[in-house]
Protein backbone atom coordinates (compact mmCIF):
# COMPACT_ATOMS: atom_id res chain seq x y z
CA UNK A 1 0.00 0.00 0.00
CA UNK A 2 2.73 2.27 0.44
CA UNK A 3 3.23 3.06 -2.97
CA UNK A 4 -0.90 3.87 -3.26
CA UNK A 5 -0.10 6.49 -0.46
CA UNK A 6 3.11 7.82 -2.73
CA UNK A 7 0.95 8.64 -5.29
CA UNK A 8 -1.78 9.89 -3.76
CA UNK A 9 0.06 12.44 -2.17
CA UNK A 10 2.51 12.89 -5.17
CA UNK A 11 -1.28 14.00 -6.06
CA UNK A 12 -1.74 16.76 -4.34
CA UNK A 13 1.42 18.38 -4.57
CA UNK A 14 1.40 21.82 -6.43
CA UNK A 15 3.28 20.71 -9.41
CA UNK A 16 0.57 17.87 -10.47
CA UNK A 17 -2.28 20.35 -9.54
CA UNK A 18 -1.26 22.95 -11.77
CA UNK A 19 -0.71 20.55 -14.35
CA UNK A 20 -3.68 19.20 -14.32
CA UNK A 21 -5.33 22.66 -13.76
CA UNK A 22 -3.40 23.53 -16.95
CA UNK A 23 -5.22 20.33 -18.91
CA UNK A 24 -9.18 20.94 -17.42
CA UNK A 25 -8.56 24.84 -18.66
CA UNK A 26 -7.19 24.12 -22.12
CA UNK A 27 -10.81 21.21 -22.53
CA UNK A 28 -13.07 23.86 -21.30
CA UNK A 29 -11.30 26.13 -24.32
CA UNK A 30 -10.10 28.64 -21.51
CA UNK A 31 -7.54 31.26 -23.69
CA UNK A 32 -5.26 30.67 -20.80
CA UNK A 33 -1.92 30.87 -22.03
CA UNK A 34 1.41 30.93 -20.27
CA UNK A 35 3.35 33.71 -23.04
CA UNK A 36 5.76 32.65 -25.07
CA UNK A 37 8.35 34.29 -24.26
CA UNK A 38 8.37 32.90 -20.62
CA UNK A 39 8.03 29.51 -21.44
CA UNK A 40 10.67 29.61 -24.23
CA UNK A 41 12.79 30.78 -20.91
CA UNK A 42 11.45 28.58 -18.25
CA UNK A 43 13.08 25.39 -19.77
CA UNK A 44 16.51 27.38 -20.05
CA UNK A 45 15.93 28.89 -16.35
CA UNK A 46 15.44 25.68 -14.66
CA UNK A 47 18.70 23.60 -16.96
CA UNK A 48 20.60 26.47 -15.79
CA UNK A 49 19.75 25.86 -12.01
CA UNK A 50 20.42 22.07 -12.07
CA UNK A 51 23.53 22.70 -13.84
CA UNK A 52 24.49 25.03 -11.20
CA UNK A 53 23.82 22.93 -8.43
CA UNK A 54 25.32 20.04 -10.48
CA UNK A 55 28.48 21.97 -11.06
CA UNK A 56 28.75 23.00 -7.35
CA UNK A 57 28.08 19.41 -6.09
CA UNK A 58 30.70 17.89 -8.52
CA UNK A 59 33.40 20.37 -7.04
CA UNK A 60 32.88 19.55 -2.75
CA UNK A 61 32.86 15.27 -4.21
CA UNK A 62 35.21 15.09 -6.96
CA UNK A 63 35.09 14.14 -10.57
CA UNK A 64 36.06 10.90 -9.88
CA UNK A 65 33.28 9.37 -9.14
CA UNK A 66 31.38 10.71 -12.18
CA UNK A 67 32.89 8.20 -14.63
CA UNK A 68 31.29 4.83 -13.85
CA UNK A 69 27.58 6.06 -13.58
CA UNK A 70 28.39 7.95 -17.03
CA UNK A 71 29.29 4.97 -18.98
CA UNK A 72 26.33 3.01 -17.32
CA UNK A 73 23.82 5.34 -18.26
CA UNK A 74 24.79 5.81 -21.66
CA UNK A 75 25.08 2.00 -22.37
CA UNK A 76 21.72 1.70 -21.23
CA UNK A 77 20.16 4.65 -23.05
CA UNK A 78 21.91 3.15 -26.49
CA UNK A 79 20.64 -0.39 -25.56
CA UNK A 80 17.09 1.14 -25.03
CA UNK A 81 17.08 2.96 -27.87
CA UNK A 82 18.05 -0.24 -29.69
CA UNK A 83 15.38 -2.00 -27.84
CA UNK A 84 12.40 0.97 -28.58
CA UNK A 85 13.05 0.78 -32.17
CA UNK A 86 13.26 -2.54 -32.22
CA UNK A 87 9.68 -2.82 -30.61
CA UNK A 88 8.20 -0.48 -32.56
CA UNK A 89 9.10 -1.66 -36.04
CA UNK A 90 8.75 -5.21 -35.41
CA UNK A 91 5.85 -5.56 -32.69
CA UNK A 92 4.08 -2.16 -33.58
CA UNK A 93 4.49 -2.11 -37.13
CA UNK A 94 5.64 1.58 -37.28
CA UNK A 95 7.35 2.61 -40.36
CA UNK A 96 11.37 2.74 -40.54
CA UNK A 97 11.47 6.70 -40.02
CA UNK A 98 8.78 6.57 -37.44
CA UNK A 99 10.01 4.03 -35.02
CA UNK A 100 14.08 5.74 -35.42
CA UNK A 101 12.27 8.85 -34.29
CA UNK A 102 10.15 7.68 -31.05
CA UNK A 103 13.08 5.15 -30.67
CA UNK A 104 14.94 8.46 -29.83
CA UNK A 105 12.37 10.24 -28.46
CA UNK A 106 12.23 7.76 -25.74
CA UNK A 107 15.78 7.52 -25.59
CA UNK A 108 16.79 11.00 -24.88
CA UNK A 109 15.92 12.39 -21.75
CA UNK A 110 13.12 15.08 -20.70
CA UNK A 111 14.97 18.41 -18.86
CA UNK A 112 11.66 19.23 -17.65
CA UNK A 113 11.23 15.73 -16.00
CA UNK A 114 14.14 15.91 -14.55
CA UNK A 115 13.06 18.97 -12.72
CA UNK A 116 10.05 17.95 -11.57
CA UNK A 117 12.20 14.68 -9.98
CA UNK A 118 14.26 16.94 -8.33
CA UNK A 119 11.47 18.72 -6.52
CA UNK A 120 9.53 15.27 -6.00
CA UNK A 121 12.77 14.35 -4.00
CA UNK A 122 13.00 17.54 -2.28
CA UNK A 123 9.60 17.16 -1.12
CA UNK A 124 10.18 13.48 0.46
CA UNK A 125 13.30 15.38 2.45
CA UNK A 126 15.32 13.37 -0.08
CA UNK A 127 19.02 14.22 -1.96
CA UNK A 128 20.26 12.93 -5.20
CA UNK A 129 24.26 13.07 -6.78
CA UNK A 130 24.95 16.41 -8.37
CA UNK A 131 26.95 15.04 -10.94
CA UNK A 132 23.33 13.17 -12.65
CA UNK A 133 23.36 16.92 -13.99
CA UNK A 134 26.43 15.75 -16.46
CA UNK A 135 24.42 12.78 -17.07
CA UNK A 136 21.39 14.77 -18.14
CA UNK A 137 24.09 16.58 -20.41
CA UNK A 138 25.60 14.36 -22.38
CA UNK A 139 22.50 11.95 -22.03
CA UNK A 140 20.41 14.05 -23.93
CA UNK A 141 22.16 14.09 -27.57
CA UNK A 142 23.10 10.40 -27.32
CA UNK A 143 20.36 8.35 -28.28
CA UNK A 144 19.48 11.19 -31.39
CA UNK A 145 22.88 10.97 -32.36
CA UNK A 146 22.62 7.22 -32.90
CA UNK A 147 19.16 7.04 -34.35
CA UNK A 148 19.84 9.23 -36.60
CA UNK A 149 22.90 7.94 -37.63
CA UNK A 150 21.08 4.54 -37.95
CA UNK A 151 18.44 6.56 -39.70
CA UNK A 152 20.65 7.74 -42.38
CA UNK A 153 22.57 4.59 -42.99
CA UNK A 154 19.23 2.77 -43.65
CA UNK A 155 18.10 5.40 -45.94
CA UNK A 156 21.43 4.92 -47.83
CA UNK A 157 21.01 1.03 -48.12
CA UNK A 158 17.93 1.83 -49.40
CA UNK A 159 19.18 4.00 -51.93
CA UNK A 160 21.36 1.54 -52.90
CA UNK A 161 19.38 -1.06 -53.49
CA UNK A 162 17.15 0.96 -55.73
CA UNK A 163 19.70 1.70 -58.28
CA UNK A 164 21.95 4.48 -58.87
CA UNK A 165 19.57 6.74 -59.88
CA UNK A 166 18.87 7.03 -56.32
CA UNK A 167 21.24 9.75 -55.02
CA UNK A 168 24.65 11.10 -55.84
CA UNK A 169 27.75 8.80 -54.99
CA UNK A 170 29.23 9.32 -51.13
CA UNK A 171 26.84 10.89 -49.71
CA UNK A 172 23.95 9.49 -48.02
CA UNK A 173 21.57 9.62 -50.49
CA UNK A 174 17.77 11.05 -50.80
CA UNK A 175 14.56 9.72 -49.37
CA UNK A 176 11.41 8.99 -52.09
CA UNK A 177 10.84 12.89 -52.58
CA UNK A 178 14.90 13.38 -53.57
CA UNK A 179 15.67 15.12 -50.38
CA UNK A 180 19.52 15.18 -49.56
CA UNK A 181 19.79 13.62 -46.19
CA UNK A 182 21.46 16.22 -43.29
CA UNK A 183 25.16 15.31 -43.01
CA UNK A 184 26.02 13.46 -39.59
CA UNK A 185 28.07 16.25 -38.51
CA UNK A 186 25.16 19.32 -38.72
CA UNK A 187 23.08 17.19 -36.55
CA UNK A 188 25.90 16.29 -34.43
CA UNK A 189 26.79 20.06 -34.10
CA UNK A 190 23.19 20.83 -33.89
CA UNK A 191 22.25 19.08 -30.84
CA UNK A 192 25.45 19.61 -29.10
CA UNK A 193 25.10 22.97 -29.77
CA UNK A 194 21.62 23.01 -29.04
CA UNK A 195 20.63 25.54 -26.06
CA UNK A 196 19.27 23.19 -23.62
CA UNK A 197 22.70 21.28 -24.16
CA UNK A 198 24.47 25.09 -24.26
CA UNK A 199 23.03 26.22 -20.98
CA UNK A 200 23.59 23.28 -19.06
CA UNK A 201 26.95 22.72 -19.92
CA UNK A 202 27.70 26.32 -18.92
CA UNK A 203 25.85 25.96 -15.73
CA UNK A 204 27.77 22.95 -14.77
CA UNK A 205 30.89 24.54 -15.62
CA UNK A 206 30.09 27.92 -14.02
CA UNK A 207 28.55 25.87 -10.63
CA UNK A 208 31.83 24.02 -10.23
CA UNK A 209 33.99 27.08 -10.67
CA UNK A 210 32.18 29.39 -8.22
CA UNK A 211 31.20 27.17 -5.43
CA UNK A 212 29.15 27.38 -2.81
CA UNK A 213 30.30 30.57 -1.68
CA UNK A 214 29.60 31.77 -5.37
CA UNK A 215 26.61 30.68 -5.73
CA UNK A 216 24.74 32.74 -2.25
CA UNK A 217 23.97 35.81 -3.87
CA UNK A 218 22.15 34.22 -6.36
CA UNK A 219 20.28 31.16 -4.32
CA UNK A 220 17.16 33.43 -4.19
CA UNK A 221 16.88 32.85 -7.82
CA UNK A 222 18.30 29.67 -8.79
CA UNK A 223 17.33 27.52 -5.67
CA UNK A 224 14.35 29.13 -3.58
CA UNK A 225 12.52 30.37 -6.89
CA UNK A 226 13.25 26.78 -8.67
CA UNK A 227 9.78 24.75 -7.42
CA UNK A 228 8.15 27.69 -7.92
CA UNK A 229 9.06 28.37 -11.87
CA UNK A 230 8.55 24.50 -12.59
CA UNK A 231 4.83 25.19 -11.46
CA UNK A 232 4.11 28.31 -13.54
CA UNK A 233 5.48 25.94 -16.51
CA UNK A 234 3.69 23.48 -15.33
CA UNK A 235 0.00 25.05 -16.15
CA UNK A 236 1.60 25.42 -19.71
CA UNK A 237 2.64 22.18 -20.05
CA UNK A 238 -0.78 20.95 -18.77
CA UNK A 239 -2.84 23.37 -21.56
CA UNK A 240 -0.28 21.86 -24.36
CA UNK A 241 -1.28 18.16 -23.33
CA UNK A 242 -4.68 18.94 -22.53
CA UNK A 243 -4.82 20.17 -26.39
CA UNK A 244 -3.48 17.43 -27.25
CA UNK A 245 -5.65 14.60 -25.66
CA UNK A 246 -7.89 14.80 -29.03
CA UNK A 247 -4.64 13.57 -30.71
CA UNK A 248 -3.59 10.28 -28.45
CA UNK A 249 -6.61 8.33 -30.42
CA UNK A 250 -4.37 8.91 -33.34
CA UNK A 251 -1.66 7.80 -31.64
CA UNK A 252 -3.27 4.03 -30.99
CA UNK A 253 -3.46 1.72 -28.60
CA UNK A 254 -0.34 0.23 -29.46
CA UNK A 255 1.96 3.28 -28.91
CA UNK A 256 -0.13 4.52 -25.98
CA UNK A 257 0.86 1.29 -24.21
CA UNK A 258 4.61 1.51 -25.38
CA UNK A 259 4.39 5.19 -23.94
CA UNK A 260 3.55 3.99 -20.38
CA UNK A 261 5.07 0.09 -20.37
CA UNK A 262 8.88 1.47 -21.46
CA UNK A 263 9.15 4.48 -19.13
CA UNK A 264 8.21 2.08 -16.81
CA UNK A 265 10.88 -0.67 -17.42
CA UNK A 266 13.69 1.59 -18.34
CA UNK A 267 13.20 3.23 -15.32
CA UNK A 268 13.19 -0.03 -12.91
CA UNK A 269 16.09 -1.16 -14.72
CA UNK A 270 17.76 2.52 -14.15
CA UNK A 271 16.77 2.19 -10.51
CA UNK A 272 18.29 -1.05 -9.87
CA UNK A 273 21.52 -0.48 -11.78
CA UNK A 274 22.12 2.62 -10.05
CA UNK A 275 21.44 0.79 -6.79
CA UNK A 276 24.14 -1.53 -7.89
CA UNK A 277 26.63 1.59 -8.51
CA UNK A 278 26.28 2.74 -5.03
CA UNK A 279 23.76 5.96 -5.49
CA UNK A 280 21.52 6.85 -2.70
CA UNK A 281 18.11 6.13 -2.53
CA UNK A 282 17.44 9.57 -4.65
CA UNK A 283 19.94 9.44 -6.92
CA UNK A 284 19.23 6.04 -7.74
CA UNK A 285 15.27 7.47 -8.70
CA UNK A 286 16.54 10.38 -10.69
CA UNK A 287 18.84 7.55 -12.52
CA UNK A 288 15.85 5.54 -13.62
CA UNK A 289 13.85 8.81 -14.19
CA UNK A 290 16.90 9.92 -16.43
CA UNK A 291 16.32 6.57 -18.29
CA UNK A 292 12.37 6.64 -18.21
CA UNK A 293 11.76 10.46 -19.18
CA UNK A 294 10.97 11.09 -22.87
CA UNK A 295 11.93 14.35 -24.84
CA UNK A 296 9.27 16.81 -25.77
CA UNK A 297 10.93 19.83 -26.06
CA UNK A 298 14.58 19.00 -27.66
CA UNK A 299 13.57 16.11 -29.37
CA UNK A 300 10.92 18.19 -32.27
CA UNK A 301 13.62 20.85 -33.09
CA UNK A 302 15.93 18.06 -33.29
CA UNK A 303 14.40 15.45 -35.34
CA UNK A 304 12.35 17.48 -37.63
CA UNK A 305 15.79 18.41 -39.25
CA UNK A 306 17.15 15.07 -39.37
CA UNK A 307 14.36 12.64 -39.68
CA UNK A 308 11.91 14.98 -41.47
CA UNK A 309 9.80 11.82 -42.82
CA UNK A 310 8.90 10.67 -39.21
CA UNK A 311 5.34 12.37 -38.24
CA UNK A 312 5.33 14.61 -35.36
CA UNK A 313 2.09 14.72 -34.07
CA UNK A 314 3.83 10.49 -32.60
CA UNK A 315 6.05 11.77 -30.82
CA UNK A 316 5.58 14.82 -29.40
CA UNK A 317 1.70 13.43 -28.56
CA UNK A 318 3.14 10.14 -26.90
CA UNK A 319 6.33 11.94 -25.09
CA UNK A 320 4.18 15.32 -23.81
CA UNK A 321 0.56 13.57 -23.98
CA UNK A 322 0.90 9.91 -22.33
CA UNK A 323 4.81 9.68 -20.96
CA UNK A 324 5.33 12.85 -19.37
CA UNK A 325 2.03 13.02 -17.03
CA UNK A 326 2.78 9.57 -16.72
CA UNK A 327 6.28 9.76 -15.42
CA UNK A 328 5.67 12.39 -13.01
CA UNK A 329 2.37 11.03 -11.09
CA UNK A 330 2.66 7.38 -11.45
CA UNK A 331 5.80 6.57 -12.29
CA UNK A 332 8.37 8.82 -9.62
CA UNK A 333 6.75 7.20 -6.55
CA UNK A 334 6.96 3.67 -7.92
CA UNK A 335 10.52 4.61 -8.95
CA UNK A 336 11.41 5.63 -4.88
CA UNK A 337 9.48 2.32 -3.58
CA UNK A 338 11.61 0.61 -6.16
CA UNK A 339 14.75 2.61 -4.58
CA UNK A 340 13.85 2.08 -1.20
CA UNK A 341 13.39 -1.73 -1.59
CA UNK A 342 16.37 -2.08 -3.67
CA UNK A 343 18.91 -0.42 -0.67
CA UNK A 344 17.15 -2.47 1.40
CA UNK A 345 17.88 -5.74 -0.54
CA UNK A 346 21.93 -4.12 -0.56
CA UNK A 347 22.05 -2.75 2.76
CA UNK A 348 22.86 1.23 1.91
CA UNK A 349 21.24 4.00 3.76
CA UNK A 350 18.10 4.97 2.63
CA UNK B 1 8.26 57.44 -60.37
CA UNK B 2 9.29 53.95 -62.74
CA UNK B 3 8.82 50.72 -60.65
CA UNK B 4 10.26 47.37 -62.49
CA UNK B 5 8.28 44.07 -62.40
CA UNK B 6 10.37 41.39 -60.40
CA UNK B 7 8.60 38.72 -57.94
CA UNK B 8 7.85 38.52 -54.62
CA UNK B 9 7.58 34.73 -53.06
CA UNK B 10 6.03 34.13 -50.34
CA UNK B 11 6.93 30.71 -48.05
CA UNK B 12 4.98 30.11 -45.11
CA UNK B 13 5.68 26.96 -43.06
CA UNK B 14 6.39 25.21 -40.08
CA UNK B 15 9.51 27.15 -38.12
CA UNK B 16 12.01 23.96 -38.45
CA UNK B 17 11.80 24.44 -41.92
CA UNK B 18 12.49 28.35 -41.68
CA UNK B 19 16.35 27.63 -41.99
CA UNK B 20 15.93 24.82 -44.93
CA UNK B 21 14.32 27.71 -47.03
CA UNK B 22 16.75 30.36 -46.29
CA UNK B 23 19.60 28.01 -47.10
CA UNK B 24 17.80 27.08 -50.61
CA UNK B 25 17.25 31.33 -51.26
CA UNK B 26 21.10 32.10 -50.38
CA UNK B 27 22.12 28.53 -52.47
CA UNK B 28 20.65 30.26 -55.63
CA UNK B 29 22.36 33.52 -54.99
CA UNK B 30 19.18 35.55 -53.34
CA UNK B 31 21.09 37.90 -51.68
CA UNK B 32 17.94 39.33 -48.84
CA UNK B 33 14.70 38.27 -47.63
CA UNK B 34 12.39 38.08 -44.50
CA UNK B 35 10.99 36.53 -41.89
CA UNK B 36 7.80 36.60 -39.61
CA UNK B 37 6.86 34.11 -36.84
CA UNK B 38 3.46 33.76 -37.29
CA UNK B 39 0.36 31.25 -36.57
CA UNK B 40 -2.58 29.99 -38.65
CA UNK B 41 -4.70 27.07 -39.40
CA UNK B 42 -4.13 24.77 -42.96
CA UNK B 43 -3.70 20.99 -43.67
CA UNK B 44 -2.10 19.81 -40.46
CA UNK B 45 -4.22 21.52 -37.97
CA UNK B 46 -3.78 24.80 -35.89
CA UNK B 47 0.02 26.01 -36.21
CA UNK B 48 1.68 28.77 -34.22
CA UNK B 49 0.38 27.89 -30.25
CA UNK B 50 2.24 25.43 -28.22
CA UNK B 51 5.57 24.71 -27.94
CA UNK B 52 8.22 26.35 -29.90
CA UNK B 53 8.91 24.07 -32.32
CA UNK B 54 5.32 24.21 -33.44
CA UNK B 55 4.79 27.84 -34.68
CA UNK B 56 4.63 28.74 -37.99
CA UNK B 57 7.19 31.18 -39.90
CA UNK B 58 6.56 33.22 -42.79
CA UNK B 59 9.80 33.87 -45.23
CA UNK B 60 9.61 36.29 -48.26
CA UNK B 61 12.02 37.08 -50.75
CA UNK B 62 11.69 39.67 -53.45
CA UNK B 63 13.47 37.91 -56.34
CA UNK B 64 14.36 38.06 -60.25
CA UNK B 65 11.90 36.04 -62.93
CA UNK B 66 14.43 34.21 -63.59
CA UNK B 67 15.46 32.31 -60.86
CA UNK B 68 12.02 31.95 -59.55
CA UNK B 69 11.61 28.48 -61.13
CA UNK B 70 14.78 27.24 -59.83
CA UNK B 71 13.94 28.26 -56.73
CA UNK B 72 10.25 27.13 -56.59
CA UNK B 73 11.08 23.51 -57.96
CA UNK B 74 14.20 23.45 -55.28
CA UNK B 75 11.80 24.18 -52.27
CA UNK B 76 9.10 21.46 -53.65
CA UNK B 77 11.39 18.96 -54.02
CA UNK B 78 12.99 19.05 -50.85
CA UNK B 79 10.27 20.44 -48.81
CA UNK B 80 7.13 19.29 -49.91
CA UNK B 81 6.67 15.80 -48.70
CA UNK B 82 7.80 16.45 -45.17
CA UNK B 83 6.78 19.97 -43.81
CA UNK B 84 3.95 21.91 -43.45
CA UNK B 85 4.52 24.64 -46.02
CA UNK B 86 2.77 26.45 -48.72
CA UNK B 87 4.41 28.68 -51.29
CA UNK B 88 2.87 31.34 -53.48
CA UNK B 89 3.84 34.32 -55.97
CA UNK B 90 3.09 37.58 -56.91
CA UNK B 91 3.68 39.86 -59.12
CA UNK B 92 5.17 43.15 -57.35
CA UNK B 93 7.31 45.99 -58.26
CA UNK B 94 10.34 47.59 -56.76
CA UNK B 95 12.19 51.00 -57.37
CA UNK B 96 15.59 49.59 -57.08
CA UNK B 97 15.58 46.81 -59.39
CA UNK B 98 19.84 46.81 -59.22
CA UNK B 99 19.11 45.42 -55.37
CA UNK B 100 17.64 42.20 -56.66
Amino acid sequence: MEILDLIQSNLLTPIVLFFLFGIVAARVKSDLRIPDAISEFLPIYLLAAIGLHGGIEMRNTGLGQIAAPMAVAVALSLLFTLNHYWILRRLGRFNMYDSYALASTYGAVGAVTFSVGLSFLAGQGLESEGYLAAVLAVLEPAAFILAIFMANMAAARQARKRGPAGGPAGGPAGGPAGAPRPRMASVLRQSVTGKAIAVLLGSIVIGYIIGKEGFEPISVVFDEMFVGAIVIFMIEMGVIAGRRLGDIREVGVFLTSFAVAVPTLNGLVGVLAATALGLSTGGAVMFGLLLASASFIAAPAVLRHAIPEARPGLYITSALGITFPYNIIVLLPVMLAASVWAHGLVGGTP
Amino acid sequence: MKLYPVKLLTVTCEILARDAVISILEGRGVTGYTTYEVAGKGDRGVRGSGLEGEKNAKVEAVVREEVLTGLVEEISQKLFADYALVLYVADVGVARVEKF
